[in-house]
């Protein structure tokens, strides 16, 4: 099995594919952290809610596209509305209570999925698009995780133009390196934190969505995603878009990888990960502050 | 002072109960006990050392499993030997999780022990040698024949168990006067300081972690007795969020609050799971709750209304 | 007692300290001054071990420190005080205390006994507090203490560990004239043997009761001397006294 190459080739496509998931939900978790030093412990139970309701519009509409572009705007909303009644009301009383409620969110949240779409896992019945075999030399691979793994980089590409090239980016990246002098200048840091948490939310909904027809949709995904892109948050360092790419490929790989070759110890190689970066290189592999 | 009189109230109502209670109460108040003892050292931590874990019930089922392991015919030993070596056993392997995670701080920390408390439930998930997802059955409890006490009688073994719990308290009530436990509470306070002072941080921390876990390894040891059937349930986060909610619910860096907690959260969930199916939305929600109305919990809260006493 | 030697520290392209050397015998009492931006920080974190020189050596009272950690220089002999409070906020001044005195000797470890039955840390303590003035006020919490009692005990706590050398950053910042005269008595009686180090930008303060003075620009030492021969300096007159000087 090692000596194959199509074997590395097909587990290299399927890290890569996973590091995208990881990817658009580390990010926003990233940037919001380094922006506000907190961590929205619901994020995954967002990518729950981006799976189930692209589900619902995609049986609702027969079009999986149309899920593809709501499900990440009623995320949005809903993460709007978790921001204005619950989150913004703790920004004076710091990190920790902020972090206990979105923990108590993931309880809430997870309910409410049970509720309305049940406990079971849900597999879209409709026409999914690329749903075809692509051949990579002599080796057959589903063409849909090819489009998540475009989707990824496409997300990067965009992400970084933002940062880099909009005035937006520049107050995040002002935010981010320090939060009080960009206050003294005059950028609006509440403001700034309100839309890169309103995008993490977007992004959180938009990889539930992509990977809803591959992975099938259901209450209990949400916490099983948030492990690991805890991890990847930490792994590739608080604040930065090229950190959460990094960390995702590094945890996308030491899982696919793990699970091919030591189905029962995947989970404990990315954990040793973890413990590698805590111990050598605490503040993680590419910070935005060092 | 206010605080170890309601201790001793809550604890005399407890036993109050105990009296009158026949089999479904004593099997409440076995549990209750139990959860008392997990959340009170949570509380060491998380109220007092300042470190707040969403992976404790991790070290909670792992004494439950070194309990049933240590006991089983795989090694055979005596129970109480298996209780010791359950409750140290699971305070070794916290002091070697807690020297890595100590090292880092606030919402990193947490972040780590969420990650390591679904690693410990993976492990067990996993390992079909101690029963993987069906669990452990034929669990023995401790044999006090000896000295005339049968603990298979559920009302015995209630009273043991809130004896534990009672010992518990004490012990940590203790410990929080001693040196050690003023470290604990400058840790939290201002550990920059405390190491320009001279202290070793990471050390006391990982010791705090350590002990904190020996102490939930203990409350796993005598919940696999109460049960004598143990799941990898018992590690997962949900287990790890009903805990901190206890402790939150109660009062943070109280000692007393989680006891209160317990009792509160114990009977809540008896009382409405047969009623409906989203128990969880419901802690959740209390949490919420709790954070929101920017009190202590119940205990901070009685705090708050006594007469003569600053907010 | 604490000695520095050719200190060197970049941050990125800037030489925030570049070469700077000094040494305090026992019963030093020494000033650092220099305008904003001059590296006193810099230096200052340097001898406490917040951050580590790029080169240069450190000793203190003979040992090598240079790389060692804030907590092995404090267990070594050296205290100091910061200049933002760094208080236990939550705390009363008499827990403040103890805290100093056992993450000094390392009885953190003792779970047999009671922190209120060690007589002779109680006793340490209000030795301490008398020394600085709070006395009476053991058993407050440290919220309630006013911004100049604050200061004091902010000192006190590096006191509490009985160090060798004694590092104050800027101990009487945003203190009005009456708490400025407190803190100067505090200073007056340390004991005599005891090497300090004051970084400062009361300039009165500095040439009434410090014995040498080193005046930093630009992270270097620009001039070290004794308080007449610094204000004698013409060097030291156009850089940095300059405009105080025309004005007289």
């Amino acid at each position: 099995m090692l000596t194959d190459p199509s074997f590395w080739l097909v587990q290299g496509l399927n890290s890569l594919q996973l590091a995208m998931l990881l990817f658009l939900l580390s990010v926003g978790l990233t940037v919001i952290f380094g922006l506000m030093n907190f961590v929205n412990l619901a994020h995954g139970s967002l990518y729950a809610l981006g799976a189930l309701i692209g589900y619902s519009i995609a049986e609702a509409s027969g079009s999986v596209f149309l899920a593809f572009l709501l499900a990440p705007l009623a995320v949005t909303a809903v993460g709007a509305l978790l921001y204005i009644t619950l989150i913004e009301r703790l920004r004076s009383a710091g990190p920790l209570p902020q972090v206990l409620v979105t923990f108590g969110l993931i309880f809430v949240l997870m309910d409410a999925q049970r509720y309305l779409w049940g406990s079971d896992a849900l597999g879209v019945t409709g026409d999914v698009p690329f749903s075809g075999t692509i051949h990579i030399g002599s080796e057959p691979y589903p063409a849909y995780r090819l489009f998540i793994i475009a989707v990824g980089i496409a997300v990067f590409a965009g992400l970084y133009l933002l940062l880099n090239r909009t005035r937006l980016g520049a107050e995040v990246r002002a935010g981010v390196d320090d939060a009080e002098t960009a206050a003294a200048l005059g950028v609006n840091v509440e403001r700034t934190f309100f839309l890169v948490f309103l995008l993490g939310c977007g992004l959180a909904g938009l990889a539930g969505a992509v990977a809803m027809p591959a992975f099938s949709a259901e209450a209990g995904m949400g916490v099983e995603i948030l492990v690991p892109t805890l991890v990847v948050v930490v792994v590739g360092g608080l604040g930065s878009l090229s950190g959460a790419f990094v960390g995702s490929l590094v945890i996308g790989v030491t899982l696919t990888f793990g699970t091919a070759l030591f189905p029962d110890f995947a989970g404990i190689a990315m954990y040793a990960a973890l413990v590698a970066v805590l111990l050598l290189r605490p503040q993680g592999l590419l910070p935005a502050r060092s | 002072m206010t605080r170890h009189l309601l201790a001793l109230a809550l604890f005399a109502a407890l036993f109050a109960w105990h009296s009158q209670a026949e089999y479904y109460g004593f099997e409440l108040l076995a549990e209750i006990a139990v959860f008392a003892i997990l959340a009170m050292s949570l509380d060491l931590l998380a109220g007092y050392g300042g470190m707040v874990s969403l992976g404790h019930a991790a070290l909670f089922g792992l004494g439950a499993y070194l309990y049933s392991w240590l006991g089983s015919d795989m090694v055979g030993l005596s129970a109480p030997l298996a209780i010791l070596g359950a409750a140290f056993g699971t305070g070794v392997i916290a002091l070697a999780v807690g020297a890595v995670a100590v090292r880092v701080e606030g919402i990193f920390f947490i972040m780590i022990t969420l990650g390591f408390g679904q690693m410990g439930h993976e492990f067990f998930f996993q390992n079909k040698a101690l029963g993987g997802d069906d669990g452990l059955f034929g669990i023995q409890r401790l044999d006090l024949s000896g000295i005339g006490i049968d603990l298979s009688d559920p009302g015995s073994f209630a009273l043991a168990a809130l004896v534990s719990a009672a010992l518990v308290y004490v012990l940590l009530a203790w410990v929080l006067a001693t040196p050690f436990g003023a470290v604990l509470k400058g840790l939290h306070a201002n550990p920059n300081r405390l190491r320009a002072l001279g202290l070793r941080v990471l050390t006391y921390r990982a010791a705090a972690f350590a002990f904190s876990g020996t102490v939930a390894g203990f409350a796993g040891s005598i919940s696999a007795q109460h049960t004598q059937f143990i799941t990898p349930h018992l590690l997962n986060w949900t287990t790890s969020g009903e805990v901190l909610i206890m402790v939150i619910l109660g009062g943070l860096g109280t000692l007393v609050g989680p006891v209160v907690g317990a009792v509160v959260l114990v009977l809540l969930r008896h009382e409405l799971s047969s009623i409906t199916d989203y128990w969880g939305a419901i802690m959740g929600g209390f949490l919420i709750l709790v954070v929101l109305s920017r009190q202590n919990g119940l205990v901070g809260l009685v705090e708050r209304l006594l007469p003569g006493r600053r907010g | 007692m604490l000695e520095a030697v050719g200190l060197c520290k970049r941050f990125g392209a800037l030489d925030a300290t570049h070469n700077v050397s000094l040494r305090l015998e026992a019963g030093a009492r020494h000033a650092i001054i220099g305008p904003n931006g001059a590296g006193k920080t810099t230096l200052f974190n340097l001898l406490a071990g917040e951050i580590r020189p790029d080169s240069g050596r450190i000793l203190l009272d003979g040992r090598e420190v240079t790389r060692a950690s804030p907590d092995a220089r404090a267990r070594a002999g050296l205290g100091r005080s910061f200049q933002r409070n760094n208080l236990f906020e939550s705390e009363t001044v008499a827990l403040n205390l103890a805290l100093a005195d056992i993450a000094r000797r390392g009885t953190g470890w003792q779970v047999w006994r009671r922190l209120a039955s060690d007589r002779a840390a109680r006793a340490r303590a209000e030795a301490v507090a008398a020394q600085v003035g709070l006395g009476d006020d053991l058993a407050s919490p440290v919220a309630s203490l006013s911004y100049g009692a604050r200061r004091q005990l902010e000192v006190a706590l590096a006191l509490m560990g009985e160090p060798k050398v004694l590092l104050l950053d800027e101990p009487t910042a945003g203190m009005s004239p009456e708490e400025t005269g407190r803190m100067l008595g505090l200073i007056d009686s340390l004991p005599a043997g005891l090497a300090v180090l004051i970084v400062e930008h009361d300039m009165d303060l500095v040439f009434a009761h410090a014995h040498r003075i080193t005046v930093l620009n630009y992270g270097e030492v620009l001039f070290e001397g004794t308080p007449d021969e610094v204000r004698a300096s013409a060097l030291v007159q156009d850089t940095y006294l300059g405009e105080d000087a025309e004005a007289c």
